[in-house]
């Protein structure tokens, strides 16, 4: 046995307690994120079908999008992934402080996404007047974001429970595979704003379509 | 190795190696966001455009979820049970945009 394949070997043994030798937790967020890939991939084609044949009336995308906030926040959401990435690192070289100040970062990059998302929404009721009633591009848009942007809510919530849970006694490296469910769920809300960025936003750019009049 | 450790904690010298590859990984995926701003003002063909997005955006959601979420160093399992959604969900998505996009779909209330 290779170097190599002899630390990966001791890096993941057979876990004898489940048959699949993953943990049950673990294993469960993979298939439930599986699931919610089909969720979102009907979300995305609703709003990609709706665009290509705009009816009357339709928001032009280009005039109504402000890309500089939308990449500012796909940074910030780029940059919580790295933070959740070194949290379960930290969590799993049994370095709890470092694993609360990474997760603490990480909720504080997801409410900055959370409030550049409520700021965009608003200025598009309120400046741009595209609402989700009053238009097809309004209702796919608003509904696919939206969305995704109660999954960062909600993985907000999880980070910061995981940190006051991280103040229980006994809470120590064995408890790696919790905060590393946790970091499966908030990495799969990055690669859901990976697509979307491309296919909502930079593609409208890229791709115009104008309103049948 | 502790035994009363969960079964797939890596090992100290594992975990060191990977921050410095997080932090890698985190900066190759800025870039090639920075790369998606940069074409989108670019002259290029539509095809060529809409291609090197795609292919860009595939690059990062393959980075986030091999490195972040550890499949390159997890059971085939994982990566089996997150395909069979992602195939399923990225097939759906382009059976309908494929679907809608013939010129049959466009409604007749639209069409001059």
């Amino acid at each position: 046995m290779s170097s190599d394949a002899a630390t990966a070997a001791l890096a993941h043994p057979h876990d004898p307690a489940t048959a699949t030798g993953i943990p049950n937790k673990k294993l469960l967020l993979w298939a439930f994120l599986a699931s919610d890939c089909m969720f979102f991939g009907t979300l995305i084609s609703s709003h990609l079908v709706y665009r290509q044949h705009p009816p009357p009336g339709n928001p032009v995308a280009t005039q109504v999008f402000d890309i500089e906030l939308t990449s500012f926040s796909t940074f910030v959401l780029l940059m919580s992934s790295l933070m959740m990435a070194l949290a379960v690192n930290a969590i799993q070289r049994g370095k709890v402080k470092t694993m609360r100040g990474s997760l603490l970062i990480t909720a504080l990059f997801g409410l900055t996404f959370l409030g550049c998302q409520v700021w965009e929404f608003w200025h598009f009721v309120y400046e741009k007047h595209m609402t989700i009633t009053n238009s097809i591009f309004g209702s796919t848009f608003f509904t696919l974001t939206g969305t995704h942007g109660t999954h960062v809510a909600v993985g907000v919530l999880w980070l910061l429970s995981m940190y006051a849970y991280s103040f229980k006694k006994g809470f120590d490296q064995r408890n790696a595979v919790d905060v590393e469910s946790m970091g499966l769920y908030w990495h799969f809300v990055d690669i859901v704003w990976i697509v979307i960025f491309t296919a909502v936003y930079l593609l409208e750019y890229v791709y115009p379509v104008t309103p049948a009049r | 190795m502790d035994l009363a450790l969960p079964a797939d904690t890596p090992s100290p010298a594992h975990a060191r190696n990977r921050f410095h590859t997080y932090v890698q990984i985190a900066m190759i995926l800025a870039v090639i966001t920075g790369m998606e701003l940069l074409l989108i003002f670019l002259p290029f063909p539509k095809p060529l455009l809409i291609g090197s997005l795609v292919l860009l955006s595939a690059v990062k959601f393959m980075f986030v979820i091999f490195f972040f979420m550890h499949l390159r160093w997890d059971r085939a399992l994982c990566t089996c049970v997150f395909f069979i959604g992602l195939v399923l969900g990225g097939g759906t998505l382009c059976a309908l945009v494929n679907l809608f996009s013939v010129k049959d779909s466009i409604p007749l209330s639209y069409q001059p």
